[in-house]
This record gives structure tokens, C-alpha cells and sequence, in this order.
């Protein structure tokens, strides 16, 4: 086998549950310099690999640290201890149309989104008319984005961020965007990455999608890895854990 | 760890500071946006940047050239006497300075939903608010050379210095944002606290009124309270001093600005912003969670 496109190594994820927070300078002057708080722990010594190429699904219930461990993932929150290391480019889809700016045009927000999305200008330059086009908003183009209705703007910015090409995608439950229509090209858009050979880390909790799209998967419950395995597999696990 | 038995695995702490450096475009974009989606849909678009400076310069000269009749002020060697002038000279560095720390310590907490959904270096969130701010001072700085030269300076032979002297400031200005806005994830009173410090800043730095006045004052008190150091000594504290003296000696004077305030600007820009660089990446890890 190849070298995995994503290496998740023994990765701790510690939050501080702040009873009273300092966070103005009355408080910090009057209780002095410790704030008082507790430790919780999201994430516990997790550790998976992804192979290249591989559709990786991550599921588990509300709360039970999937979404910290997509930030971490994403590169947005740091581990505690452990490490992620990437062999490639990633990019990550956790909200669409991050950073627009409501006073400029559609066009300039693609070149001011892509380039948050780690998208060169040359880049988006050689993509703007297929971004321009799978967005659906041609005609609105050059029309400030504050007057987009509110699924033109997140179709902008899915087509944005679903233009980005990175080796490994990481997405959060986007593929839901937009009206059924859209749904479906978004997801077919989606199916071509994964025939590209691109590696795609998928958080969802639609299990159905997951145990049909993802060659594996792992199961997180309270911040502690359950089991990875064959996607079917483990999502089986984990309706059986949930009924039983 | 990175695992050592994948060929080059590309660790993320070793990533950062290329991400940095790949960022320039990103950086380039992010000011753009500030600067242009400022001034959408109003009429005359950024001559409105101009407007602050100019009702500054009308109150200001009225009062302290008019009233309070400050000295006379002039150019030696350009021979101007012009109130207006040698103020502006010295106004537009510090309002540079001013939105710049004012809407740097704003631009972390400000940005935070960016922040919590995409990972990029958010050194270019302070940054791309200096460039911005940059852009602006530049294309006040036009409009007062063009004023300058009408009146008689023979300011073209400075620009160059004028230009390097403005990305020193420019450099001392983001090093300094980025320390607050740092600071002021943990405290939020910080970027209210900013204004009122900054109210006190302006007046005590020799904008309105010279710094021989305070000269005068320095001598005739002496040594404060039995030592030697002096009100003027304590005056040059202000980093600001230096700046504002360089500008009025290239652009007013039109001559060489003082070797000590030259040494004094270099070290205050290499210092803070060496201080905020190590302040900011040491945090920036933790930034999502803390907002």
C-alpha cells in the first residue's frame, strides 16, 4: 500500500471549562491571575490512518468529539499532544463562503475566498468560468453578494470551495447546501473527487451516505476512538450500539 | 511526532512558516478587500479617507496657529512657514498609526468566524489591515507632497526616504497590532482601554505644537525631582517622537532627519514587531478556542 495521504497519531484534544473567566481586566485584577476551570477532554489518544485516495468517514453522536477532531483535522484547533501529519495539499470545508465580503461582487469574493481556501490567483484565474458556472449565479455575478439570496451565496461558495483541488478534502456535513437540484450536482461534483483518486475526510451523521460512499470508517464516542473499519461494518457497530 | 519512515511527511509545525510566506497573495487579497469594500457605493469612493485628515488639520490649525498661536515654524533649509503644513507633516504618520492599532486590535475577534471555519495564518488578518491602512496613508501622502511643492518645498530628492521611513513606521505599526490583538482575545476591555490610551498618546506626542516648547520647559525645570533625567528625556520615550520628527525633517525641512532618531525608529519598528511575531505564532495555535 501507499503512504497514507493523513496520519492521525495518538492525538489528545483538551478543552478548559471555565467557571469564571477572566476576560476583562476588572476580573483579572480582582481575582487575581488564575481563572478558575476544569479540564475536559474531546479527544483521547485517538489514532487512524488514511490511506491515498481513501473516502474516510467519521461518525458518532452528538458530543462525542467528531467535530473537535475535524477541527483538528482542519488545522483549526491544535492537539493537545499527539500529531496529524499530511502527505499532500489540504483543504477544508467546514462552512461555505467564509470570508466574503458582502459589499463586493461575486467575482471578487471568488478571488478573496479562493485565496483564504489556499487557491493561487493563477488558479482561480483558470477556473473562475467553471466556478462561475456550477454556482449557477452567472447573471449575478458582478452584483455585490449582499444581494444574493441566501442560496445563491452558498452555492458561490461551495463551487469555490469545491474548485480548491487539494490532495485531501476535509468536509464537514456541506453536501446538504443548496436546493435539491444543486444536492444532487453537488454530490455527483463530489463522486468525481473521489474517482480523481483525491483523499476525502467526510464527517456526517447521514449514515447511509457514509456507509455507501466511504471505503472506511471510524467511530468516535466520547472522545474515544470505538473502532475503524470497513464502512458498512462499522456503521452497523454503531446502529447496533445505539438501538442495544 | 512525524512519523519518520514516510518519505518527507509534511509536519505542521514545520509547514507554518512556509504557509506564511505562501500567503502573500491571500495577504494582497484580504487588503484589497478592506480597501475596497470600504468605500462601496458611496460617491466619492476614497477621497473619503481624506476627509478625517482634513477637518483634523482645519480644527488643529485654527486653534493652536490661530488662538493659542504656537511659534512659527520654519523650514530650514525649504523655507516654508506654514502652520498647516508642518502640522499635516506630522498628523498623517500618527493617524496612520492610530487606525492602524485601532482596527488591529479589533482584527482577530472581528474576523472570528473566519477564524473558526478555515485555517489560514491569521498573521495576515493584522497584516492585511496594515496594508490597508498603508494604501490609504500613501494616497494622503500624495496629496500633501503635491501641496508641499505647489508651496515651495523641494520635497522629490526625499521621497525615497520618505517611502522607506513609511514602511518603518508601517512595521512598528504591525508589530504593535499584532500584540494587541493577541491581548485582546484574553481581554476584551483592551480594544476600548486602546482608545482612551490613544488620546493621551496624541497630545503628548509634539504633533500640535513643537518639541522645542517642551525644551524650553525641560530646561527651566532641570533634573526632575534630583535627578538628571529631564522632561525632554522623558518625552523621547515615545516611540512616536522619532517618527513624527523624521517625517517633518524630510518632508517639511527637506533635509536629513537626526542619526538618533533614525537608530531610536529602527529599533522601536525591529523590536515590537520581533516581540509580536513571537507573541503571536507562541498563541495563534489556540486562537479558535479562545475567541
Amino acid at each position: 500500500m501507499s503512504d497514507p495521504a493523513v496520519i492521525v497519531d495518538d492525538v489528545s484534544k483538551k478543552f478548559r471549562l471555565y467557571h469564571e473567566r477572566n476576560q476583562t481586566l476588572k476580573s483579572a485584577v480582582m481575582r487575581g491571575k488564575t481563572s478558575r476551570h476544569d479540564e475536559f477532554w474531546a479527544l483521547e489518544n485517538v489514532s487512524f490512518d488514511v490511506a491515498a485516495g481513501q473516502t474516510y468517514g467519521i461518525i458518532g453522536s452528538n458530543g462525542s468529539g467528531k467535530s473537535t477532531l475535524l477541527k483538528c483535522l482542519a488545522k483549526i484547533y491544535w492537539p493537545t499532544s499527539g500529531s496529524i501529519t499530511y502527505n499532500g495539499k489540504m483543504a477544508s470545508l467546514l462552512e461555505v463562503g467564509s470570508g466574503f465580503h458582502l459589499e463586493l461582487s461575486g467575482r471578487e469574493n471568488i478571488y478573496l475566498n479562493g485565496s483564504i481556501l489556499g487557491m493561487s490567483r493563477k488558479e482561480i484565474d483558470s477556473k473562475i468560468e467553471s466556478i462561475i458556472d456550477f454556482s449557477g449565479v452567472e447573471r449575478f455575478i458582478d452584483q455585490p453578494v449582499k444581494n444574493y439570496s441566501s442560496g445563491m451565496y452558498v452555492r458561490l461558495g461551495f463551487s469555490v470551495a469545491i474548485h480548491v483541488q487539494p490532495d485531501i478534502l476535509v468536509v464537514d456535513e456541506v453536501l446538504s447546501v443548496g436546493d435539491e437540484e444543486f444536492q444532487q450536482k453537488s454530490f455527483a461534483k463530489f463522486l468525481d473527487l473521489k474517482k480523481e483518486g483525491k483523499t476525502i475526510i467526510l464527517v456526517s451523521h447521514a449514515l447511509d451516505v457514509v456507509a455507501d460512499i466511504c471505503d472506511r470508517v471510524s467511530w468516535i464516542e466520547k472522545g474515544v476512538l470505538q473502532t475503524s473499519g470497513v464502512g458498512a461494518d462499522v456503521v452497523a457497530a454503531y446502529r447496533a450500539n445505539g438501538e442495544g | 511526532m512525524a512519523k519518520s519512515d514516510s518519505p518527507q511527511p509534511v509536519s505542521w509545525t514545520r509547514t507554518y512558516f512556509r504557509d506564511v510566506f505562501n500567503s502573500g497573495e491571500l495577504l494582497w487579497n484580504l487588503t484589497q478587500r478592506e480597501v475596497r469594500g470600504k468605500y462601496k457605493r458611496t460617491a466619492l469612493g476614497q477621497l473619503w479617507s481624506l476627509a478625517n485628515p482634513i477637518a483634523a488639520i482645519i480644527v488643529y490649525t485654527f486653534i493652536f496657529s490661530v488662538v493659542f498661536q504656537v511659534p512659527a515654524q520654519v523650514g530650514d533649509p525649504s523655507g516654508l512657514d506654514n502652520y498647516a503644513l508642518w502640522l499635516v507633516c506630522g498628523l498623517l504618520p500618527w493617524l496612520f498609526f492610530q487606525s492602524t492599532i485601532t482596527q488591529g486590535v479589533r482584527s482577530i475577534v472581528d474576523n472570528s468566524s473566519l477564524v473558526q471555519k478555515v485555517y489560514f495564518p491569521r498573521l495576515v488578518l493584522p497584516l492585511s489591515l496594515t496594508g490597508a491602512g498603508v494604501v490609504n496613508w500613501s494616497f494622503e501622502m500624495v496629496v500633501l507632497v503635491i501641496a508641499l511643492s505647489l508651496l515651495g518645498a523641494f520635497v522629490l530628492p526625499w521621497l525615497p526616504m520618505v517611502a522607506l521611513f513609511m514602511l518603518v513606521l508601517a512595521v512598528f505599526a504591525a508589530g504593535l497590532a499584532m500584540i494587541l490583538a493577541i491581548a485582546n482575545v484574553f481581554f476584551r476591555d483592551l480594544a476600548y482601554l486602546l482608545t482612551v490610551i490613544l488620546q493621551f498618546w496624541f497630545y503628548l506626542t509634539p504633533i500640535l505644537y513643537p518639541i522645542s516648547l517642551v525644551d524650553t520647559q525641560s530646561d527651566r525645570w532641570g533634573g526632575l525631582l534630583g535627578t538628571p533625567v529631564t522632561l525632554g528625556d522623558i518625552y523621547r520615550l515615545n516611540p512616536m517622537e522619532p517618527y513624527v520628527s523624521i517625517f517633518r525633517d524630510l518632508l517639511y525641512h527637506n533635509t536629513w532627519p537626526d542619526p538618533a532618531a533614525v537608530i531610536a525608529a529602527l529599533l522601536w519598528a525591529l523590536g515590537t514587531f520581533a516581540l509580536g511575531l513571537f507573541y503571536f505564532t507562541k498563541t495563534e495555535k489556540r486562537l479558535a478556542e479562545l475567541i
